[in-house]
């Protein structure tokens, strides 16, 4: 009897501890302010290519290629995130990323942190720092679980120098039958360090609208500031975006494109267009991607910036709740001496026309 | 001596078919429900609303787990839990917002929705009750 009635005490303090401690039982303390969440990727990436890196994106050093024959840097990346609600209608976000960066390191840094107020379901201001909406998935670039490929392609990111702005910007959706629009409007400025040098840019504004129809949307940005680089006088920065998805759930279709003149660096021309069909787990895809640069002369004397084509294919398997994984091969044509968009670390032996044969492989989680 | 395994082999996979039937849920036997002080909202309006693209009424969701979950995405959205996941990342690591609160049970989600003018969930047939109006059937 009184060994039973030790069991009974034991499983009712545990099922007390299990219980307190779980997250949606946690309603009337500490969850009600904050939702904890978070997201990763661990990558391995091959080049076949020796004469220099492939990189995730621009701003790495370093990669896979010429450093090293596998590299796990050009996508591994590791983000937390906590949202606050903070009174009616008063929000506040901020995020945290770990990713591969300028210096070659993984030191952490804000990506997110800004309050929100919405004055209406439909009308918001937010204050801090967002990242901008400048192409289609510019804004989720880092959360590979929301991406259908390993990576956003390389030529889309290459002309887009800035990735986030400190600032205002407002929200405003409006319906009109059955299409919502998303509209944006930010002002801000912005710093990145790249090459070596820091990137500034002020009097940023932002123009972006979202409109979808159903399985259909549309995405359309136009971007304009006054940079400075280095030791260059200020300059200004225009960009034009468009882009579009349909996703009907079974299979998908989706491309972007965008137009970027560099007072200095000259102009910037980089499309994707990308299809995939869903079989249960499994999702296969392919992707052609290009930049190319159509100045003939711009001032920096540095033409034909990034150019390079990109035939990529691969397969997303949602093999456990919250994770999937990724295979992706590519072979990228190199049409450029000074900086093709996808690599870094580029090697005197680089001859246009060479080509690199990559393999990735993802793990993308959430928690 | 051989039968014997046989038999139990055959018990076991009874067992396994029935545990998986009871998990089953079709998608005529599941509901849409509102406040009854609320307005009709179309099927159009329900993948919006699940799928993050408008806001204005309040989600709720069942259990991720469930069984009445997967079947009300595929149904009501056309994509399957981890598609629904990936769509509800994007929202919410762009800072736009939070997806729907989840619900242990059916009974809960009545709850909610009896209480709250603006919420929007979905439960199985058989479990609607005065307390919330049907506004759409699945299938």
């Amino acid at each position: 009897m009184q060994r039973m009635n030790y069991k009974l005490k034991v499983a009712a303090a545990a099922a007390t501890f299990v219980l307190g401690t779980m997250p949606g039982h946690a309603d009337n303390t500490i969850g009600q302010y904050v939702t904890l969440s978070g997201f990763g990727t661990l990558g391995e990436v091959h080049s076949d290519y020796r004469q220099a890196d492939f990189t995730g994106e621009f701003l790495q050093p370093r990669g896979a290629g010429f450093s090293r024959s596998w590299s796990p840097t050009p996508d591994s990346d590791l983000g937390g995130q906590a949202d606050l609600r903070i009174a009616d209608g008063l929000t506040g976000v901020v995020q945290v990323i770990s990713r591969d960066d300028e210096d070659g390191n993984f030191r952490p840094h804000v990506e997110w942190a800004n309050i929100k107020y919405a004055f209406t379901p439909d009308l918001a201001v937010r204050v801090g720092r967002t990242l901008l909406p400048t192409y289609e998935r510019s804004d989720s670039q880092n959360v590979g679980y929301a991406l259908p490929w390993v990576r956003i392609p390389n030529e889309i990111r290459f002309s887009n120098s800035a990735t986030h702005s400190d600032g205002v910007d407002v929200l405003y959706r409006v319906k009109t039958g059955a299409v919502i629009q998303d509209l944006q409007v930010q002002f801000g400025r912005t710093s990145e360090e790249f090459s070596g040098a820091v990137f500034h840019g002020k009097d940023l504004i932002v123009l972006s609208d979202t409109l979808q129809y159903g399985n259909t949307s549309v995405h359309l940005a136009y971007q304009t500031m006054i940079y400075t680089y280095s030791v260059l006088p200020p300059a200004r920065f225009r960009l034009a975006s468009g882009g579009f998805t349909y996703d009907p759930g079974t299979w998908f279709v989706t491309g972007d494109s965008n137009y970027a003149h560099y007072d200095f660096f000259g102009d910037f021309f980089a499309w994707y267009l990308s299809a995939g069909m869903r079989f249960g787990r499994f999702t296969p895809y392919v992707v052609y991607s290009t930049e190319h640069a159509p100045t003939s002369a711009p001032p920096s004397g540095l033409t034909a910036l990034g150019d390079e084509r990109t035939v990529g294919a691969g397969v997303r398997w949602d093999f456990a709740k919250n994770i999937d994984f990724k295979l992706q091969l590519q072979r990228v044509n190199i049409e450029t001496q000074d900086a093709p968009a996808s690599f870094n670390n580029v090697q005197p032996g680089l001859r246009v026309g060479d080509k690199a044969n990559v393999v990735s492989l993802t793990l993308d989680f959430v928690f | 001596m051989p039968r014997v395994p046989r038999i139990k082999a055959s018990a076991l996979c009874a067992l396994v078919f029935a545990a998986l039937a009871a998990t089953e849920i079709r998608a005529e036997d599941i509901v849409v429900i509102v406040n009854p002080a609320a307005k009709a909202i179309s099927k159009d309006q329900i993948a919006d609303l699940y799928l993050g693209r408008s806001g204005g009424l309040t989600p709720i969701d069942q259990t991720a787990g469930s069984a009445i979950y997967a079947q009300f995405y595929k149904q009501a959205t056309g994509r399957d839990v981890a598609q629904v996941k990936a769509i509800w990342s994007r929202i919410l690591f762009t800072g736009r917002g939070l997806p729907p609160k989840q619900l242990p049970d059916s009974a809960a989600v009545k709850q909610a929705i009896a209480a709250n003018p603006n919420a929007v969930g979905y439960i199985e047939k058989s479990a609607v009750d005065a307390s919330v109006k049907v506004v759409l059937p699945l299938d």
